[in-house]
């Protein structure tokens, strides 16, 4: 489902203290790919997809989900959190039944789908266990099949994987392309991860410090499917380093930005 | 760790055993003070002769009786502040005009000792059963309110948002996240509530001078009459039922909040 974001701007607090963290921002999101969202901290890429899942309201612009201009937005989208944002009370089963739940399907038919969905992930034998017993990863596992369980055609991912050691990383985000290349749902995808993003997306969409610009659009051409090895293909070096020149500018603009505030104050 | 299995267990053991050995140990102390320097029971008994009154107050079934009517106050005061704090709580916590309205009320009666109005409250209801749980109700109240509407307000936004996300409408927000999000805060709520209600209703029953039973009366009876031996008796029968009450709510929280501690 394709979105298409024009001129969208998001300004948080009122002047004269207020902050532009979205300023004009136009990108058509292709439908059924992946869209790896790049950016140095506070540029507003997390805003950026909490507004296209209806969690964040917006100033002003227009967004279109499948063609639709201004639809109540979330409806056709499930978002994966950096938090996770798991139910701590819950065990992994009622974790992820929890949307069917709120739609009232029958126990039975949301704990076997859920099931079924656990396995897929890897995590068979943990239904009962609590969101506390688990590791990092097996956590993350959780809050994926919570979100697939809703079948939404767009899933909306705010830097899920930042928290995670390097290798269970990997593991993560080989699952990831698994799901995706075996669902191909669209996909946005924010991170810091210039490697992340590149291994990830059909496109990474490189933002500016704040306020937060679409900065260039770089088109990653390599084959799918996609695997870790191709880290160490030229076309990945040639794309990284071209992505790494864009981030750093933004880096040190970010970073003047704030020293510039520091000072300020 | 070094050493043989049998050394190691030995140290276990001893390190298991270390804080009943001091009790034991302070206990042989007491006594021992006592009967040397001849200390006169009125100012303090040696434990010897406390246990004995101990026994003496059991097997005439009065400290079992006493400590029953003690229990019974107790719970009456709690059942009413837990509930109707929760209530409150719950209250303020999900609608923006309770809280408006009664938080002036709760800032302006909290930091008031609770104990001052027991002359009011004699005045109104006597010094019956119906004073004794008004008194600790009202005062555990207000920690179980306060804490309950602190535990709903502190809810982590981000697993509304979740929730939003998911599906869920206000109503199943509130019911499925915010109430078992809260639950943790509200049970610590009620462990303050617990305890003093506990002092209350003990400090209710020296005061209402006409109250006949509980363990505030044999404190404040033996204490007029040099019993010191039964004031002993009672303090510590006090401190372990003060002890039972706490680790059945711990009990309890366990049942009910069981993801708070992870059990691996």
């Amino acid at each position: 489902m394709e979105i298409a974001v024009t001129d969208l701007v998001q300004v948080f607090g009122a002047p004269p203290n207020e902050v532009v963290a979205l300023d004009r921002v136009t990108h058509r999101f292709p439908s059924q790919k992946v869209s790896c969202i790049l950016g140095p901290s506070g540029c507003g890429k997390s805003t950026l997809v909490q507004i296209i899942g209806g969690i964040e309201p917006y100033t002003s612009g227009h967004i279109s989900i499948g063609g639709k201009i201004d639809e109540p937005l979330g409806t056709n989208s499930v978002m994966m959190w950096q938090q996770l944002n798991l139910f701590p009370w819950r065990t992994v089963i009622d974790n992820v039944a929890f949307g069917l739940e709120m739609q009232g399907v029958a126990k039975v038919e949301r704990h076997e789908r859920a099931r079924a969905l656990i396995a897929s992930v890897g995590l068979r034998g943990f239904e009962r266990h609590r969101p506390p017993q688990l590791s990092g990863g097996m956590r993350q596992r959780v809050a994926l099949a919570r979100a697939l369980i809703m079948q939404r055609p767009i899933m909306l991912m705010d830097e899920p994987f930042a928290a995670l050691d390097a290798q269970t990383k990997i593991v993560m985000q080989e699952e990831l392309v698994r799901i995706y290349e075996a669902n191909k749902m669209t996909i946005l995808f924010v991170t810091h991860a210039i490697d992340e993003a590149i291994l990830l997306g059909d496109e990474v969409v490189v933002m500016t410090a704040r306020p937060g610009r679409i900065k260039e659009v770089i088109r990653v051409d390599l084959p799918r499917p996609r695997a870790q090895e191709m880290v160490n293909t030229p076309e990945f070096g040639r794309l990284y380093d071209h992505a790494l020149h864009l981030i750093r500018e933004e880096v040190l603009n970010a970073m003047r930005q704030q020293d510039a505030m520091a000072g300020a104050a | 760790m070094r050493g043989n299995r049998k050394g190691s267990d030995a140290r276990a053991l001893l390190y298991a055993a270390l804080p009943y050995l001091v009790i034991a140990a302070v206990i042989l102390v007491w006594e021992m003070l006592v009967r040397l320097n001849g200390i006169a029971p009125i100012y303090l008994p040696a434990p010897s002769s406390i246990l004995r009154y101990l026994i003496a107050m059991l097997a005439d079934g009065s400290l079992l009786y006493n400590l029953g009517v003690t229990f019974m106050r107790i719970l009456g005061g709690f059942v009413v502040a837990a509930v109707s704090g929760i209530l409150v709580g719950v209250a303020m916590g999900m609608s923006k005009l309770v809280a408006r309205i009664v938080d002036p009320w709760i800032a302006a009666l909290y930091p008031l000792p609770k104990i001052s109005l027991i002359p009011l409250l004699i005045i109104w209801l006597g010094t019956g059963e119906s004073y004794k749980i008004v008194i600790s109700a009202v005062t555990a109240f207000f920690p179980v309110a306060i804490s309950t509407y602190a535990a709903i307000r502190q809810v982590d936004l981000g697993l509304i948002k979740a929730a939003r996300d998911l599906g869920a409408n206000a109503r199943q927000i509130q019911t499925n996240i915010v109430i078992p999000a809260a639950l943790p805060g509200i049970l610590s709520g009620l462990h303050l509530g617990m305890g003093v209600t506990v002092i209350m209703v003990v400090a209710a029953e020296m005061i209402g001078g006409s109250s006949e039973s509980g363990m505030g009366y044999i404190l404040v009876h033996s204490g007029q009459v040099m019993e010191t031996e039964k004031v002993f008796a009672a303090l510590i029968v006090l401190a372990i039922f003060g002890a039972a009450v706490t680790n059945v709510q711990k009990w309890i929280d366990r049942r009910l909040a069981p993801w708070v501690e992870p059990q691996r």
